[in-house]
Protein backbone atom coordinates (compact mmCIF):
# COMPACT_ATOMS: atom_id res chain seq x y z
CA UNK A 1 0.00 0.00 0.00
CA UNK A 2 2.62 2.91 0.72
CA UNK A 3 4.63 1.53 -2.18
CA UNK A 4 1.13 2.65 -4.12
CA UNK A 5 0.64 5.41 -2.33
CA UNK A 6 4.52 6.53 -2.78
CA UNK A 7 4.16 5.88 -6.95
CA UNK A 8 0.61 7.20 -6.88
CA UNK A 9 -0.67 8.57 -10.36
CA UNK A 10 -4.20 9.65 -10.97
CA UNK A 11 -4.19 8.53 -14.33
CA UNK A 12 -3.41 5.04 -13.29
CA UNK A 13 -6.73 4.76 -11.22
CA UNK A 14 -9.29 3.37 -12.60
CA UNK A 15 -12.58 6.05 -12.48
CA UNK A 16 -14.94 4.14 -9.73
CA UNK A 17 -18.08 5.74 -8.45
CA UNK A 18 -18.20 5.11 -4.94
CA UNK A 19 -21.69 6.71 -4.55
CA UNK A 20 -24.76 5.04 -4.54
CA UNK A 21 -28.50 6.13 -4.58
CA UNK A 22 -31.46 3.91 -3.31
CA UNK A 23 -33.47 1.54 -5.19
CA UNK A 24 -35.41 2.75 -8.58
CA UNK A 25 -34.45 6.33 -7.79
CA UNK A 26 -33.85 7.50 -10.88
CA UNK A 27 -37.60 5.44 -11.74
CA UNK A 28 -38.95 7.64 -9.22
CA UNK A 29 -37.02 11.14 -9.62
CA UNK A 30 -39.02 12.61 -12.57
CA UNK A 31 -42.36 11.87 -10.69
CA UNK A 32 -41.12 13.77 -8.29
CA UNK A 33 -39.75 16.22 -10.41
CA UNK A 34 -43.31 16.64 -12.42
CA UNK A 35 -45.95 17.05 -8.93
CA UNK A 36 -43.21 20.24 -7.92
CA UNK A 37 -43.66 21.81 -11.16
CA UNK A 38 -46.45 20.76 -13.77
CA UNK A 39 -48.73 19.08 -10.90
CA UNK A 40 -48.27 22.43 -8.38
CA UNK A 41 -48.99 24.74 -10.78
CA UNK A 42 -52.82 23.21 -11.73
CA UNK A 43 -53.29 23.44 -8.48
CA UNK A 44 -52.79 26.82 -8.11
CA UNK A 45 -56.00 28.48 -8.09
CA UNK A 46 -56.82 30.50 -11.26
CA UNK A 47 -57.31 34.30 -9.57
CA UNK A 48 -53.74 33.52 -8.04
CA UNK A 49 -52.98 32.48 -11.56
CA UNK A 50 -54.29 35.59 -13.29
CA UNK A 51 -52.57 37.82 -10.87
CA UNK A 52 -49.47 39.18 -12.32
CA UNK A 53 -46.41 37.97 -10.53
CA UNK A 54 -44.46 41.16 -9.85
CA UNK A 55 -48.16 42.70 -8.34
CA UNK A 56 -48.48 39.07 -6.20
CA UNK A 57 -45.01 40.30 -4.65
CA UNK A 58 -46.19 43.85 -4.30
CA UNK A 59 -49.02 43.46 -2.59
CA UNK A 60 -47.77 40.54 0.07
CA UNK A 61 -45.59 43.12 2.10
CA UNK A 62 -48.64 45.84 1.58
CA UNK A 63 -50.88 43.45 3.07
CA UNK A 64 -48.28 42.36 5.83
CA UNK A 65 -47.95 46.14 6.58
CA UNK A 66 -51.78 46.71 6.95
CA UNK A 67 -52.27 43.97 9.13
CA UNK A 68 -49.00 45.31 11.35
CA UNK A 69 -50.19 48.86 11.84
CA UNK A 70 -54.04 47.36 12.30
CA UNK A 71 -52.38 45.64 14.83
CA UNK A 72 -50.56 48.66 16.72
CA UNK A 73 -53.20 51.07 16.05
CA UNK A 74 -56.13 48.26 18.01
CA UNK A 75 -53.33 48.16 20.50
CA UNK A 76 -52.60 52.38 20.76
CA UNK A 77 -56.22 52.41 21.49
CA UNK A 78 -56.46 49.76 24.24
CA UNK A 79 -54.00 51.12 25.92
CA UNK A 80 -55.16 55.06 25.88
CA UNK A 81 -58.84 53.76 27.45
CA UNK A 82 -56.29 51.54 30.06
CA UNK A 83 -54.41 55.00 30.33
CA UNK A 84 -57.62 56.77 30.89
CA UNK A 85 -58.99 54.57 33.58
CA UNK A 86 -55.58 54.46 35.26
CA UNK A 87 -55.24 58.14 35.28
CA UNK A 88 -58.72 58.90 36.47
CA UNK A 89 -58.78 57.17 39.71
CA UNK A 90 -62.30 57.08 41.12
CA UNK A 91 -62.64 58.11 44.92
CA UNK A 92 -65.57 55.89 46.66
CA UNK A 93 -67.70 58.85 47.63
CA UNK A 94 -67.81 59.77 43.90
CA UNK A 95 -69.22 56.40 43.03
CA UNK A 96 -71.71 56.57 45.89
CA UNK A 97 -72.66 59.91 44.51
CA UNK A 98 -73.24 58.02 40.76
CA UNK A 99 -74.95 55.39 42.15
CA UNK A 100 -77.25 57.66 44.36
CA UNK A 101 -78.06 59.93 41.13
CA UNK A 102 -79.09 56.79 39.57
CA UNK A 103 -80.92 55.35 42.56
CA UNK A 104 -82.80 59.10 42.17
CA UNK A 105 -83.36 58.26 38.99
CA UNK A 106 -85.07 54.89 39.61
CA UNK A 107 -87.13 56.24 42.37
CA UNK A 108 -88.36 58.95 40.09
CA UNK A 109 -89.34 56.73 37.54
CA UNK A 110 -91.36 54.23 40.43
CA UNK A 111 -92.60 57.42 41.60
CA UNK A 112 -93.89 58.53 38.23
CA UNK A 113 -95.26 55.09 37.53
CA UNK A 114 -97.51 55.09 41.19
CA UNK A 115 -98.70 58.40 40.31
CA UNK A 116 -100.10 56.82 37.16
CA UNK A 117 -101.73 54.12 38.77
CA UNK A 118 -103.13 56.62 40.96
CA UNK A 119 -104.91 58.49 38.72
CA UNK A 120 -107.00 57.02 35.64
CA UNK A 121 -105.67 57.94 33.01
CA UNK A 122 -108.99 56.48 30.81
CA UNK A 123 -110.79 59.01 33.40
CA UNK A 124 -108.60 61.74 32.07
CA UNK A 125 -108.98 61.11 28.66
CA UNK A 126 -112.62 61.34 28.95
CA UNK A 127 -112.83 64.23 30.75
CA UNK A 128 -115.40 62.71 33.40
CA UNK A 129 -115.62 61.59 36.54
CA UNK A 130 -114.86 57.53 37.53
CA UNK A 131 -118.67 57.52 38.93
CA UNK A 132 -119.75 58.94 35.74
CA UNK A 133 -118.35 56.97 33.58
CA UNK A 134 -119.53 53.75 35.47
CA UNK A 135 -123.21 55.03 35.92
CA UNK A 136 -122.97 55.33 31.78
CA UNK A 137 -121.68 51.90 31.18
CA UNK A 138 -124.09 50.77 33.49
CA UNK A 139 -126.79 52.26 31.54
CA UNK A 140 -125.43 51.14 27.91
CA UNK A 141 -125.20 47.65 29.41
CA UNK A 142 -128.88 47.26 30.47
CA UNK A 143 -130.13 48.97 27.24
CA UNK A 144 -127.95 46.42 25.45
CA UNK A 145 -129.83 43.95 27.14
CA UNK A 146 -133.08 45.13 26.64
CA UNK A 147 -132.54 45.44 23.03
CA UNK B 1 -35.50 12.88 -27.63
CA UNK B 2 -32.98 16.00 -29.14
CA UNK B 3 -33.11 19.38 -27.44
CA UNK B 4 -34.42 21.25 -30.16
CA UNK B 5 -37.60 18.88 -29.80
CA UNK B 6 -37.96 19.27 -26.28
CA UNK B 7 -37.81 23.15 -26.39
CA UNK B 8 -40.24 22.65 -29.92
CA UNK B 9 -42.99 20.88 -28.14
CA UNK B 10 -42.65 22.43 -24.45
CA UNK B 11 -42.97 25.57 -26.12
CA UNK B 12 -46.71 24.12 -27.25
CA UNK B 13 -49.14 24.27 -23.89
CA UNK B 14 -50.51 20.48 -24.62
CA UNK B 15 -47.29 19.05 -24.83
CA UNK B 16 -45.33 20.93 -22.29
CA UNK B 17 -45.96 17.95 -19.55
CA UNK B 18 -44.59 15.56 -21.99
CA UNK B 19 -41.75 17.60 -22.79
CA UNK B 20 -40.43 18.53 -19.65
CA UNK B 21 -40.76 14.83 -18.66
CA UNK B 22 -38.39 14.09 -21.29
CA UNK B 23 -36.37 16.27 -20.50
CA UNK B 24 -36.06 15.69 -16.68
CA UNK B 25 -35.73 11.83 -17.88
CA UNK B 26 -33.06 13.00 -20.38
CA UNK B 27 -30.23 14.77 -17.57
CA UNK B 28 -31.55 13.36 -14.52
CA UNK B 29 -28.86 11.24 -14.20
CA UNK B 30 -26.24 13.88 -14.66
CA UNK B 31 -27.10 16.36 -12.98
CA UNK B 32 -28.05 14.20 -9.77
CA UNK B 33 -24.14 12.90 -9.97
CA UNK B 34 -22.40 16.08 -10.49
CA UNK B 35 -24.10 17.61 -7.49
CA UNK B 36 -23.76 14.45 -5.35
CA UNK B 37 -20.14 14.54 -6.44
CA UNK B 38 -20.23 17.74 -4.87
CA UNK B 39 -22.40 17.51 -1.41
CA UNK B 40 -21.73 14.43 -0.88
CA UNK B 41 -25.15 13.18 1.08
CA UNK B 42 -27.90 11.88 -0.86
CA UNK B 43 -30.46 13.42 0.36
CA UNK B 44 -29.01 16.87 0.15
CA UNK B 45 -28.02 15.86 -3.71
CA UNK B 46 -31.79 14.71 -3.91
CA UNK B 47 -32.95 18.31 -2.82
CA UNK B 48 -30.83 19.80 -5.25
CA UNK B 49 -31.56 17.99 -7.95
CA UNK B 50 -35.47 18.58 -7.74
CA UNK B 51 -34.83 22.31 -7.17
CA UNK B 52 -32.68 22.41 -10.53
CA UNK B 53 -35.49 20.88 -12.06
CA UNK B 54 -37.78 23.41 -10.96
CA UNK B 55 -35.69 26.23 -11.76
CA UNK B 56 -35.35 24.90 -15.16
CA UNK B 57 -39.26 24.38 -15.50
CA UNK B 58 -39.60 28.01 -14.28
CA UNK B 59 -37.22 29.55 -16.53
CA UNK B 60 -37.70 27.48 -19.75
CA UNK B 61 -39.67 29.45 -21.61
CA UNK B 62 -37.23 32.65 -21.44
CA UNK B 63 -34.42 29.88 -22.56
CA UNK B 64 -32.78 31.57 -25.17
CA UNK B 65 -31.85 28.72 -28.01
CA UNK B 66 -27.89 30.26 -29.07
CA UNK B 67 -26.87 27.99 -25.90
CA UNK B 68 -27.14 24.61 -25.61
CA UNK B 69 -29.36 23.49 -23.22
CA UNK B 70 -27.81 20.98 -21.31
CA UNK B 71 -24.79 23.88 -20.11
CA UNK B 72 -27.54 25.81 -19.21
CA UNK B 73 -28.81 22.88 -16.97
CA UNK B 74 -25.28 22.64 -15.80
CA UNK B 75 -25.00 25.78 -15.03
CA UNK B 76 -28.08 25.71 -12.64
CA UNK B 77 -27.03 22.78 -10.65
CA UNK B 78 -23.42 24.21 -10.78
CA UNK B 79 -24.37 27.32 -9.22
CA UNK B 80 -26.91 25.38 -6.81
CA UNK B 81 -24.16 23.75 -5.26
CA UNK B 82 -22.01 26.53 -4.66
CA UNK B 83 -24.76 28.42 -3.00
CA UNK B 84 -25.40 24.98 -1.06
CA UNK B 85 -22.20 24.84 0.12
CA UNK B 86 -21.74 28.22 1.15
CA UNK B 87 -24.63 28.96 2.73
CA UNK B 88 -23.54 25.19 4.86
CA UNK B 89 -20.31 26.94 6.17
CA UNK B 90 -22.01 30.81 6.70
CA UNK B 91 -24.54 28.22 8.75
CA UNK B 92 -22.19 26.33 10.80
CA UNK B 93 -19.45 30.07 11.03
CA UNK B 94 -17.12 27.13 10.26
CA UNK B 95 -14.30 27.93 7.82
CA UNK B 96 -13.72 25.72 4.64
CA UNK B 97 -11.49 23.18 6.20
CA UNK B 98 -14.37 22.11 8.71
CA UNK B 99 -17.59 21.62 6.35
CA UNK B 100 -14.62 19.17 4.62
CA UNK B 101 -14.25 17.38 7.36
CA UNK B 102 -18.13 16.96 8.07
CA UNK B 103 -18.52 15.59 4.19
CA UNK B 104 -15.42 13.29 4.75
CA UNK B 105 -17.30 12.25 8.13
CA UNK B 106 -19.94 11.42 5.21
CA UNK B 107 -17.58 9.27 3.04
CA UNK B 108 -16.62 6.79 6.24
CA UNK B 109 -19.83 6.40 7.50
CA UNK B 110 -22.87 6.50 4.72
CA UNK B 111 -23.60 3.23 3.56
CA UNK B 112 -24.26 4.61 0.32
CA UNK B 113 -20.73 5.32 0.10
CA UNK B 114 -18.33 2.43 -0.65
CA UNK B 115 -15.36 1.55 -2.31
CA UNK B 116 -11.51 0.29 -1.96
CA UNK B 117 -8.93 2.29 0.55
CA UNK B 118 -7.52 4.21 -2.47
CA UNK B 119 -11.30 5.53 -4.22
CA UNK B 120 -12.25 6.41 -0.63
CA UNK B 121 -9.32 8.76 -0.36
CA UNK B 122 -9.03 9.99 -3.34
CA UNK B 123 -12.87 11.65 -2.80
CA UNK B 124 -11.40 12.67 0.79
CA UNK B 125 -8.40 14.42 -1.03
CA UNK B 126 -11.02 16.05 -3.39
CA UNK B 127 -12.97 17.58 -0.18
CA UNK B 128 -9.49 19.63 0.57
CA UNK B 129 -9.50 20.99 -2.63
CA UNK B 130 -11.55 24.62 -3.06
CA UNK B 131 -15.54 24.21 -4.51
CA UNK B 132 -14.77 25.83 -7.67
CA UNK B 133 -11.59 23.84 -8.26
CA UNK B 134 -13.27 21.06 -7.67
CA UNK B 135 -16.42 21.75 -9.38
CA UNK B 136 -13.75 21.90 -12.65
CA UNK B 137 -11.71 18.57 -11.52
CA UNK B 138 -15.31 16.68 -11.30
CA UNK B 139 -16.13 17.49 -15.04
CA UNK B 140 -13.39 17.21 -16.61
CA UNK B 141 -11.67 13.89 -14.81
CA UNK B 142 -15.70 12.25 -13.84
CA UNK B 143 -17.83 13.60 -16.74
CA UNK B 144 -14.69 14.49 -18.92
CA UNK B 145 -16.35 17.25 -20.47
CA UNK B 146 -14.18 19.55 -23.20
CA UNK B 147 -12.66 22.47 -21.85
CA UNK B 148 -14.68 24.64 -24.02
CA UNK B 149 -18.25 23.42 -22.50
CA UNK B 150 -16.90 23.77 -19.15
CA UNK B 151 -15.49 27.10 -19.88
CA UNK B 152 -19.73 27.95 -21.26
CA UNK B 153 -20.97 26.67 -17.85
CA UNK B 154 -18.39 28.12 -15.11
CA UNK B 155 -18.01 31.31 -17.59
CA UNK B 156 -14.01 31.20 -16.85
CA UNK B 157 -11.67 30.74 -19.34
CA UNK B 158 -10.16 27.61 -21.02
CA UNK B 159 -6.55 28.44 -20.14
CA UNK B 160 -7.53 29.46 -16.21
CA UNK B 161 -9.31 25.72 -16.39
CA UNK B 162 -6.36 24.16 -17.63
CA UNK B 163 -4.76 25.45 -15.25
CA UNK B 164 -6.85 24.95 -11.97
CA UNK B 165 -7.36 20.98 -13.68
CA UNK B 166 -3.81 20.36 -13.55
CA UNK B 167 -3.29 21.90 -10.09
CA UNK B 168 -6.16 19.61 -8.57
CA UNK B 169 -4.62 16.54 -10.06
CA UNK B 170 -0.82 17.75 -8.36
CA UNK B 171 -2.54 18.44 -5.35
CA UNK B 172 -4.69 15.47 -5.10
CA UNK B 173 -1.42 13.04 -5.66
CA UNK B 174 0.71 15.26 -2.89
CA UNK B 175 -2.58 14.50 -0.54
CA UNK B 176 -2.70 10.78 -1.49
CA UNK B 177 1.34 10.22 -1.31
CA UNK B 178 1.41 12.09 2.38
CA UNK B 179 -1.37 11.02 4.37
Amino acid sequence: MNKMKEDFKLENLPKHNVYQVPEHYFDRLPMHVMERTAGAENKVPTWQRSLWAPLRIAVAPLVLLLVFVGAFYFTLQQQKQDDYFAMHPMAEHEIMDYLNYNEDLETADLAELSYLSKNEFTADFLNISPTAAEEELEYYHIRHLEE
Amino acid sequence: MEDKEILEKFSNPESQNLAFNQLVRKYQQNIYWHIRKMVIDHDDSDDLTQEVFVKVWKNLGNFRQDAQLYTWIYRIATNECLTFLSNKKKRFFLPIHDVAAELAEKIDSSPDISGDEIQLKLQKALLRLPDKQRLVFNMKYYDEMKYEEMSEILGTSVGALKTSYHLAVKKIEEFIKRD
